[in-house]
C-alpha cells in the first residue's frame, strides 16, 4: 500500500511537470469550469422556480448534493477519463506489454498513470458549492455527520473507481473510447438530484442495480445530518463488490488478451 | 445533381453501417438526460405526469431528429488536414454533411417511430390526436428546426478554419441552449425573462417551437412569431455559412499539405 501511494506521487509529480509547460491554457479551463457550475446551479434554480422541494429535499440540500456531485465528477476528469484513451492506444498498438512487464498492478497503473490536472478546479468549485450550501441551510454538521459523510464517500469513490474500471475494461473488446466514456456520464448523470425523486422500480435500480443513489445521495445526506447506518453500511459493501467485481473482470480481460505485436 | 446526391446518399448509409453500435449507443444515450428531467418534473407536478410524459419523449425524437454534429467532425478534420480533400472535391462539402444527416436522421426515425408506436399502447398519453394541418405544421416546423441547428452547427464548423477551440466554444452555446431550446423545461414552466429571451435567439425554434405544435401547446400567436422566427434565422444562418465559407477557404491553409 505504502509502495502504491509512492508510485501515485511519482505520477503526479510528472504530470503536473506535463502540465506546467500548457500554463496558458489555465485561464480558458478555469472559465469553462465555473461555466459549467454556474449552468448546473442555474438548472436546479429553473426547477426551484416552481417549486421548494424536490424529493423532500430543499434548495439548499439539493445545492449540497449537487457540489458532491461536481467534485466526484472532477475526480473522475483528474484521474481516470484521461486513461481510457490510453488504455486503448496500448491495446491497438500492442504496448500493454510494456505495462504488463513493470512490476506494478497492472490495473493501477492502466487507470492512474495519467493525470489532467486543472480538473482540480472542479473538485475545488465543488467543495465551495457543499460549503455554501451548508451556509444557506445554517446547518453545522457534527463530528458525526462528518464521520458517515467519510466512510460514505470513500465507498463512493471505490463504487465510482469500480465501475469505471468495468466499463473500461470493455475496451479489450469494444474499440470506440467516447461511445464508453459517453455512457458513464449517461449513468453518472442520474446521480446528479437526489434518489427519493425517483419513483418505483427506478430507485430500486438506481440503489442496487447502478448504485448512483449510494454516489451522491448517501454522503449528502450524511453530511445534512440524515445518516442512516443500514444506507452507510450497504455502500460499504457495495463498494468492496463491485471493487472485486472490477478486479475479476481485469484480470478476465488480462486472460485473453493476446497481444497485438506477436 | 440528383444523380449525385443519390451515389453521397448511398455512400454515407453504408458508412453508417460500420457504426451500426456506436450509433445505437449515442442514440439510447441522449435519452437519459430528458428522461431525469422529465422524473424530476413529475415530481414537482404529480397531477401532470401525463403531459410531461408525452413532452419528454417528444422531446427525445425531436432532439434526434434536429441534431448535429457537423462541427465537431470538421473541427477533427480541418485539424488533422483532412478537410483539404473535401475541399478540392467538386461537390461542395456541405452537400456530404446534409446526405450525412438525411442518412443518420432517417435511422432514428426508422428506430424511433416504432418505439413510439409501441409504447404508445402502453401509454395512453402518447397517442396524439392532431388535426391534418397540425401535423403539417409541426413537419414544416420540425424541417426548419433541423435546418436550423445543422446550419448553426456548420457555421461553427467554418469558423474552425479561423479559431481553433471552436468546438468548446460550441459546447458552451450547446449548454445554454439546455435551458432556452425547451430541453430542461417546457417553455411555459420558464421564468418570464427567459421566455422573452428565448423568443429572439435561434434555441427555441430547434426544439421547442416543434414540441410546442405537437403537444399542442402553440397558439395562433405563438404559430405566427415561431415560423417568422424559424424562418428569419434560417435565412441569416444559410446566409452567413455562404458568406463564411468563402472567406475562410482564403484563409485556410492545411495542415501536413
Amino acid at each position: 500500500m505504502r509502495r502504491y501511494a509512492r508510485i501515485f506521487k511519482e505520477f503526479f509529480r510528472t504530470c503536473l511537470v506535463e502540465e506546467l509547460e500548457y500554463r496558458s491554457e489555465f485561464v480558458g479551463n478555469l472559465f469553462s469550469s465555473l461555466f459549467g457550475i454556474l449552468v448546473s446551479i442555474l438548472m436546479v434554480q429553473i426547477f426551484f422556480y416552481q417549486t421548494d422541494e424536490l424529493g423532500g429535499w430543499a434548495y439548499a440540500d439539493v445545492l449540497i448534493l449537487l457540489g458532491i456531485y461536481n467534485t466526484l465528477q472532477g475526480l473522475v476528469d483528474f484521474a481516470l477519463r484521461p486513461n481510457m484513451p490510453r488504455l486503448l492506444l496500448h491495446i491497438r498498438m500492442g504496448t500493454l506489454d510494456y505495462v504488463l512487464t513493470k512490476p506494478v498492478d497492472s490495473m493501477f497503473f492502466v487507470s492512474l498513470r495519467h493525470l489532467v490536472f486543472w480538473r482540480l478546479i472542479d473538485v475545488l468549485l465543488g467543495m465551495g458549492l457543499v460549503i455554501y450550501g451548508l451556509l444557506q441551510k445554517h446547518f453545522m454538521p457534527s463530528m458525526l455527520d462528518v464521520g458517515f459523510f467519510f466512510i460514505s464517500i470513500m465507498a463512493a469513490l471505490l463504487i465510482i473507481y469500480s465501475l469505471w474500471m468495468l466499463l473500461m475494461t470493455t475496451a479489450f473488446w469494444v474499440i470506440r473510447m467516447d461511445d464508453l466514456s459517453f455512457l458513464f456520464n449517461s449513468f453518472f448523470e442520474t446521480a446528479r438530484f437526489p434518489v427519493t425523486m425517483y419513483k418505483g422500480w427506478l430507485r430500486i435500480a438506481l440503489t442496487y442495480v447502478v448504485p448512483a443513489a449510494l454516489i451522491t445521495f448517501t454522503p449528502a445526506s450524511s453530511l445534512i445530518g440524515q445518516w442512516n447506518v443500514r444506507a452507510t453500511f450497504a455502500a460499504v459493501i457495495a463498494a468492496v463488490v463491485f471493487f472485486w467485481l472490477a478486479r475479476r473482470f481485469w484480470r478476465f480481460a488480462l486472460a485473453n488478451y493476446t497481444s497485438a505485436s506477436s | 445533381m440528383l444523380i449525385k446526391y443519390r451515389a453521397i446518399l448511398r455512400m454515407k448509409f453504408v458508412e453508417m453501417f460500420s457504426y451500426q453500435l456506436s450509433t445505437m449507443v449515442w442514440m439510447f444515450g441522449t435519452m437519459v438526460q430528458p428522461l431525469i428531467t422529465m422524473m424530476v418534473w413529475m415530481n414537482i407536478y404529480p397531477d401532470q405526469g401525463d403531459t410531461f410524459v408525452l413532452y419528454f419523449i417528444a422531446l427525445i425524437v425531436v432532439e434526434r431528429l434536429t441534431s448535429a454534429w457537423d462541427v465537431w467532425e470538421m473541427d477533427r478534420q480541418i485539424r488533422e488536414g483532412t478537410f483539404s480533400y473535401q475541399i478540392v472535391r467538386p461537390f461542395h462539402p456541405v452537400h456530404w454533411a446534409i446526405a450525412e444527416n438525411i442518412v443518420y436522421k432517417g435511422l432514428f426515425l426508422v428506430v424511433l417511430l416504432p418505439c413510439w408506436i409501441v409504447l404508445s399502447f402502453f401509454i395512453p398519453s402518447l397517442q396524439l390526436h392532431l388535426p391534418a394541418s397540425g401535423w403539417g405544421l409541426f413537419l414544416a416546423a420540425l424541417l426548419l428546426g433541423a435546418i436550423i441547428r445543422f446550419a448553426f452547427s456548420y457555421m461553427f464548423g467554418i469558423l474552425g478554419f479561423w479559431m481553433t477551440k471552436v468546438t468548446a466554444v460550441y459546447a458552451m452555446f450547446e449548454t445554454v441552449s439546455l435551458f432556452i431550446s425547451g430541453r430542461i423545461a417546457p417553455f411555459s414552466l420558464l421564468p418570464p425573462v427567459v421566455k422573452q429571451i428565448s423568443t429572439f435567439l435561434p434555441y427555441r425554434y430547434m426544439i421547442g417551437f416543434p414540441l410546442e405544435i405537437l403537444t399542442g401547446a402553440a397558439d395562433t400567436r405563438t404559430l405566427l412569431t415561431g415560423f417568422a422566427g424559424s424562418f428569419i434565422w434560417a435565412v441569416l444562418l444559410i446566409g452567413a455559412i455562404v458568406w463564411l465559407w468563402k472567406a475562410g477557404l482564403k484563409k485556410n491553409q492545411a495542415v501536413g499539405g
